[in-house]
């Protein structure tokens, strides 16, 4: 076959059905060697009722990682085992998902099982007992002992959406998890996974029958869509509010601020502040901004970035995944863990007498930047450059099937078609105007909400010295500082007297959070 | 259950070939490798895929923290992986950024044991760019003490992130027990205090660059809409007078283990762990003693397994269950390990992992649960292949382990030749007590586990 034709036969075609119960995105590719199914229902943790957080991913875990009506967990693991096919779930604020992928020569006998484990999941006790254990061990040990920096990340969602449906993790909380019974995830299943909140992919090298097979096969789930809580807003934060999380061992000071945004990917002004988030912190990207100044030019973590959506699993993924949209937006700055004063102590005599680490200082230097972003906006150059830059980056998102399916049903959740495709005719028309305009409409520096996991040694003294404004110079080894410039020494003066608006600092302790 | 049979064909039906391709019959790799050797010992590897407009390009170099063998000189390879992005005289810093940026491309490096790889995934038409920029950082790094010292902090951040989780602190005191001599007893993080030093090591970092950036350690590896006729042409204009170096690594090998040895870390409130690491082989597609291992593991302790099904399924003792070898060089570790949900099951869950690797070492398997765990390895290797950088990864691990991209080819033929004797064989000679080193995790003084 000849390298043009097959081309031909692998581009993509992409059909978006018009939602009448299910709605449907199929994405053919006949060069795939397999079929990715996506069965993405509109509920997830916002659906958890009062006294139940964690309901829903319960729900989605024994279901997942349960049996079929005819098949027990184990065995169905031993079916589906020589095929290396493969069952995920996931579920964040707004949805939870279901992904299968199989190779082509085992699809007719994966397909039927597929359908019997959505349509009549085993909900088996032993199975439920048995995933229970995992998410409580998750929310009350997991989580606040294996990475500060996810600790901080889900502690400040907590902070921003205290009081409403999307406070708590997806797995949910301590009380709740533990209130939660097979009776209650069985009735959620069926009151809450229809065919009327339900968006169905379906990507690789398939037959144009298998749709419609699968657009009845839907139909035996039930009829109708649930009611789901009203939309969520994040809370206004009244000036800058910090919450430290006081744990024991810990190495440094893990940070995360969080402040509201009105806008979305379902809103055009995104692209002008996709530009200006680039600039200012790409995730994972050494030219960003905060990354040059903080990292880059002063040592003082790995890494410094900025966001204007949930990015899930951002210590892992390089490019953001599919799968987590959300209509309850905010702007956040992540800082990487940063050294404490009892780890400075230990590894340079000369620091002996220092009373904080570098946490206070790495806020001021973040929070300027922000700052010097909205009074100045950006430069000509600037843009040019970052605009370039993420018209040709966005297209790798969408690499694979699996990836290419996932941006095609969120797109649809925001009200697009082909979310990826739109933003780039967006970026190509936007201007540096437009850009500058959305920085001062949707970004403050003066009130944000910020969560620190530190260590109980910096807790108190970190506290007392963002509460009281206190000076926060830099402390460098003596090797590091006879290095560096004088323009980075006079940039680091007005940096840790740089006033922030902090309206509110509150100590918490490591054991009393997600309860 | 019937048995699914696999014809290797299955895998191939998808390739898209070009005029010229050689047809490459009974390779797990549906897709034609082809290799040039320059006159200076770089070797180019390019893998045409179907990606419209997409390119992954690689530069393997085979150094990892394997090659530290002074002593305060733990987790350099990696710390000279951070300095490999502070510029050349051509493009210094600031320029390099600009430029990687205009290129719009997923770019990042990550060291490891055995190897340092540099990877780029982005706009096919930019591969020029690419190479011009990769070949002068390559060829003509240059930096500053300042920037070097600087650096050095943001690895001390990068350890300061990942041991705050006890699987990581208790990962680097494994390999600090297990291996008494060989550069593999420490982590590629390094040793703390060697990090704090790091930024007294300038010279030192000079030499480093002298020995190991050089062509005959280094593989370019581009997958994607590409040509080999173009990456091999691009290849000599910008890597072609890229001197050769002189330098060998004289890793000292780790003496035999004659007992049995112990490591344990003290947490609270943290789900205890039991992990068994075995003394394993070095990786060879030679023999068949790592393709045994690995359908062993896949028998013993995944999700399809016996144990699993008893320890996580049924008795739900234990959360999480994992074994395998990591490909290496050198004759590394066999790693065991059980999440468990009560301490005071630490003893009997190590206790029925020993029992499945003795009853692995007297007793054959059926060969039809060994054809099913092939096929498992083959199909999900088939459907794992879906972009320019899944089949660049998978690549780039033989390649630095063998130099040999052909290698990969090798190791899933030999999946296929691995018979329930092998199994028994290698379970008798690899996972035995004098080569183990228990490791456990629990809210105890002391792990306790014998």
């Amino acid at each position: 076959m000849s390298k043009k034709s097959l081309f031909l036969l692998l581009v993509a075609f992409v059909l978006s059905l018009p939602a009448m119960a299910t709605d449907f995105v199929e994405l053919r590719l006949s060069g795939s060697n397999k079929v990715v199914f996506k069965f993405m229902f509109r509920n997830g943790s916002i659906a958890d009722p009062v006294g139940q957080e964690g309901l829903t991913f319960l729900t989605t875990s024994l279901v997942g990682d349960g049996g079929t009506s005819t098949m027990t967990s184990t065995q169905l693991k031993d079916f589906l085992y020589p095929m290396a096919a493969e069952i995920s779930y996931s579920v964040d604020k707004e949805v939870a998902i279901f992904t299968f992928e199989v190779h082509v020569d085992h699809l007719d006998n994966f397909y039927p099982v597929m359908i019997d484990l959505l349509t009549r999941p085993r909900m088996d006790e032993g199975d439920f007992n048995r995933l229970k254990s995992n998410v409580e061990n998750y929310v009350s040990q997991v989580i606040r002992t294996s990475s500060d920096e996810d600790y901080s990340k889900r502690a400040l969602e907590d902070f921003l959406f205290r009081g409403t449906r999307y406070q708590h993790m997806p797995a949910g909380t301590v009380s709740g998890v533990a209130r939660l019974t097979l009776e209650a995830c069985k009735a959620h299943y069926q009151n809450y996974f229809r065919q009327d909140n339900l968006m169905v992919g379906i990507a690789g090298n398939y037959a144009p029958a298998l749709l419609n097979r699968l657009k009845e096969d839907v139909k035996k789930l039930p009829a109708g869509a649930p009611q789901l809580p009203p939309p969520v807003t994040p809370r206004q934060p009244d000036g800058i509010q910090v919450e430290i999380i006081a744990k024991k061992g810990a190495l440094g000071s893990a940070i995360f601020t969080g402040a509201p945004l009105a806008i979305t990917r379902r809103d055009d002004d995104f692209a002008a502040l996709m530009v200006a988030n680039s600039w200012l912190g790409e995730h994972r990207k050494s030219y960003s901004r905060l990354f040059q100044k903080i990292r880059e030019e002063r040592s003082m973590n790995y890494g410094d970035y900025s966001y204007i959506e949930w990015y899930a699993n951002g210590g892992g993924n390089m490019l953001p995944p599919p799968g987590v949209p959300r209509n309850a937006n905010y702007f956040a700055i992540w800082i990487r863990p940063v050294q404490i004063a009892e780890g400075l102590k230990k590894q340079y005599p000369e620091l002996s007498d220092i009373t904080i680490g570098h946490a206070h200082f790495a806020i001021r230097m973040a929070i300027r930047e922000l700052d010097l972003l909205i009074k100045n906006g950006m430069t000509k150059e600037d843009f040019e450059l970052t605009r370039t830059f993420l018209r040709s980056y966005i297209k790798l998102y969408a690499q694979t099937p699996a990836q290419q399916l996932g941006y095609l049903m969120d797109s649809k959740f925001y009200g697009r078609k082909d979310y990826l495709a739109e933003m780039d005719d967006l970026l190509a028309k936007v201007t540096l105007e437009d850009v500058n305009r959305a920085i001062r409409k949707y970004w403050r520096s003066d009130a944000m909400f910020i969560t620190i996991v530190t260590d109980v040694s910096e807790a108190e003294p970190l506290a007392e010295s963002l509460k009281k404004n206190l000076p926060s110079p830099m402390s460098y080894s003596n090797s590091l500082k006879e290095s560096l410039s004088a323009e980075i020494l006079k940039e680091d003066e007005e940096v840790s007297r740089f006033p922030l608006n902090v309206k509110s600092v509150v100590i918490v302790d490591s054991d009393e959070t997600f309860k | 259950m019937k048995l699914i049979v696999i014809p290797l064909l299955l895998f191939l039906g998808t390739a898209p070939m070009g005029a010229g391709d050689v047809e490459t019959p009974n390779k797990i790799l549906p897709y034609p490798i082809h290799v040039h050797d320059m006159p200076n010992g770089l070797r180019v590897v390019t893998v045409p895929y179907e990606s419209p407009g997409i390119a992954t390009f690689y530069i393997i170099v085979r150094a990892g923290s394997r090659d530290e063998t002074e002593p305060g000189k733990s987790g350099f390879a990696h710390f000279f992986e951070h300095m490999m992005f502070r510029g050349t005289e051509k493009y210094p810093k600031e320029r390099y950024n600009e430029i990687l940026k205009s290129i719009g491309a997923s770019a990042n490096a990550n060291t490891s044991n055995d190897r340092t790889v540099y990877h780029m995934t982005g706009n096919a038409e930019m591969l020029e760019k690419m190479f011009e920029l990769e070949a002068d950082r390559f060829m003509n790094l240059k930096y500053s003490i300042q920037d070097f010292k600087v650096e050095a902090g943001a690895v001390k951040g990068e350890y300061t992130k990942n041991f705050a989780n006890p699987y990581m602190q208790l990962y680097e005191k494994v390999r600090a027990t297990a291996f008494t001599k060989h550069t593999y007893g420490h982590t590629t993080m390094g040793f703390f205090e060697d990090i704090v030093d790091m930024p007294n090591q300038y010279e030192y970092s000079l030499q480093f660059f002298d020995r190991f950036y050089r062509p005959e350690y280094s593989t370019i590896l581009v997958v994607g809409d590409v040509t080999p006729e173009k990456v091999n042409a691009l290849a000599e204009k910008y890597f072609g007078s890229w001197k050769r170096g002189n330098y060998t690594t004289k890793v000292t090998p780790e003496p035999p283990q004659t007992e049995t040895r112990y490591v344990h870390l003290q947490v609270p409130n943290f789900p205890p762990l039991v992990g068994l690491s075995f003394k394993g082989p070095a990786f060879s597609d030679k023999t068949l003693d790592m393709p045994a291992l690995d359908v062993l593991s896949l028998l013993l302790f995944s999700e399809k397994s016996e144990l699993f099904k008893k320890l996580v399924l049924e008795e739900r003792k234990v959360r999480s269950l994992w074994g395998g070898a990591q490909d290496s060089r050198d004759p590394y570790l066999f790693d065991i390990q059980a999440s468990v949900v009560d301490a005071s099951d630490l003893q009997y869950v190590k206790d029925e992992i020993m029992k499945a690797i003795e009853k692995a070492q007297k007793e054959p398997v059926d060969p039809e649960e060994l054809k099913k765990v092939v096929s498992n390895l083959k199909y999900r290797f088939a459907m794992d292949m879906d972009s320019p950088d899944a089949i660049a990864g998978a690549l780039s691990n033989y390649i630095w382990i063998t130099g040999d991209p052909e290698a990969l080819n090798r190791t899933y033929a030999n999946y296929e030749k691995v018979t329930p004797e092998d199994i028994m064989r290698v379970a008798s000679k690899y996972l035995v007590t004098t080569g183990l080193t228990i490791s456990t995790i629990s809210p105890d003084e002391k792990g306790g586990v014998k």
